[in-house]
């Protein structure tokens, strides 16, 4: 890779944000030493990422429709759209494995303790009528 | 209260915060030195263990393994801890920073707010280091990023007891002692890099080192009838993820490591490690031809047509051009020249 074609694509970063992250790229000059390039980004990457998330997205869309359908509870589709999985958010509340398989299931998420809910709402970064609702 | 410590952008975080913990140390090395030293450059894919549910494409070897490699060789004596307890993780920190020493950290980057929403994944392999704390926030020297920046301490708390695939568990590190330092010489890098050349040629297991890149194509070809074509497509945008998510310095570290050969090159008088340095950034430019057609297939329309044949082919190119510079690397270094 030269110099002169260290990509910058951006898509991701805000201009404005006080810390500045860029990657650093490792491009030949023309006198064939290396050199340092910051750089915002690169459209391949960009795509995967975006790709990925499109994908989650739409899993999240399917999960809404099982809750609207009363086959999963509105955790089950926070979960999905937070990449939450249930062993990572049994790490962070200390609530079990089981017990939040168990609370994916409508009928036992109305079961669920302030105390609990409370902790899972935080681990997912929202508020408890957030965790709620599905909208 | 901040420690007067010179923050540098770096392109890989575990990278940046090594030499800006030397350089603070009145060590001056450069990024590349650091990666040739850590031994840093790696490749393995492995499908029994997962991240995101999917197989671990990895193309550095273990986080901290860079930090202590370093360390190690330069005779520098250094501390870890880890803790059950996050505000005994919380106290230690504050107690090693109030004695002005700058502390690195790995940490998780899913609640780190800083980050792009979009970058936020159960990542636990970041590092970064604290170098000052005001009230109830902390200073943090992110090498990835171009300014410090500061985090509240509760976010701070959270990121370090991130969970996931390998947690961090509070990790801290620092440097204790400079007493036994020694000046970087032509053996330490010849260690370094023969360290380097075993793993990626001599690792008895089909899936690490430069021939894991082939096992990886045999993967892949599998892959639409193991997942399905989402499920292809979606392994695939996780290789490009994990070979050019930032902090690689562009196609998996390849064209970091180049700039190392160049480096040492001229360090040790070796002129031909230009040549096998020009031929890694080759190498380099054909991951980023590999990227820019796996990219095609997050494009529906673009996607049908393609096979994933035809990508696995270009890693095989790759597999054995790695293998070829990387035994040359070692003869050369065993010949002495």
């Amino acid at each position: 890779m030269k110099v002169n074609e260290v990509p910058q694509d951006n898509d991701f970063f805000q201009p404005d944000s006080s810390i500045l992250l860029r990657d650093r790229n490792f491009a030949l000059d023309e006198n064939g030493k290396f050199r340092e390039v910051p750089s915002v980004g690169w459209k391949p990457k960009n795509d995967a990422i975006k790709f990925a998330w499109k994908n989650r997205m739409e899993e999240a869309e399917e999960m809404r429709r099982q809750v609207t359908a009363g086959k999963s509870s509105p955790l089950a589709y926070h979960m999905v759209r937070m990449l939450m999985t249930p062993p990572i958010l049994a790490g962070y509340t200390g609530i079990s494995r089981r017990k939040i398989k168990k609370f994916c299931k409508p009928k036992h998420f109305a079961t669920i303790k302030t105390g609990e809910l409370s902790r899972l709402a935080d681990a997912l970064s929202i508020s408890v009528e957030e965790l709620t609702s599905i909208d | 209260m901040e420690i007067n410590f010179e923050h540098r952008h770096a392109a890989h975080c575990e990278n940046g915060v090594v030499r800006n913990l030397l350089n603070f140390y009145g060590v001056k090395l450069s990024e590349p030195m650091i990666l040739g030293l850590g031994s840093g450059i790696f490749f393995s894919h492995m499908p029994f263990y997962r991240l995101h549910g999917m197989a671990l494409t990895s193309f550095r070897p273990f986080p901290g393994s860079i930090f202590n490699r370093v360390t190690k060789t330069l005779g520098i004596e250094v501390q870890w801890h880890k803790f059950r307890d996050p505000d005994k993780a919380m106290d230690k920190l504050d107690e090693v920073l109030f004695s002005q020493t700058p502390v690195g950290l790995r940490v998780g980057v899913y609640n780190l707010t800083y980050f792009p929403k979009e970058y936020r994944f159960h990542f636990n392999a970041h590092n970064l280091c604290v170098i000052g704390k005001e009230g109830d926030e902390y200073i943090i020297s992110d090498p990835i990023g171009m300014n410090k920046n500061r985090l509240a301490a509760a976010d701070l708390k959270k990121v370090r007891y991130a969970w996931g695939t390998s947690p961090p568990k509070g990790s801290m590190y620092y440097i204790k002692s400079m007493e036994h330092y020694r000046p970087l010489t032509a053996e330490m890098i010849d260690k370094a890099t023969l360290k380097t050349c075993s793993d990626m040629l001599h690792i008895p297991l089909p899936m690490f080192g430069a021939k894991g890149i082939a096992y990886m194509a045999g993967r892949m070809k599998k892959w639409e009838k193991l997942f399905g074509k989402r499920g292809a497509a979606l392994n695939l945008a996780q290789v490009i993820r994990m070979l050019e998510e930032i902090g690689t310095g562009g196609a998996g570290f390849r064209f970091m490591y180049a700039a190392f050969l160049q480096e040492a090159g001229e360090f040790l008088n070796r002129p031909g490690w230009n040549q096998l340095s020009m031929e890694l950034s080759q190498v380099g430019d054909l991951w980023r031809d590999f990227s820019y057609n796996a990219a095609r297939f997050f494009k529906q329309r673009e996607g049908a047509l393609l096979s994933y044949d035809y990508l696995a082919n270009k890693l095989k190119v790759i597999s054995v051009r790695e293998t070829e510079i990387f035994s040359r690397l070692e003869n050369s270094i065993k010949r002495g020249k």
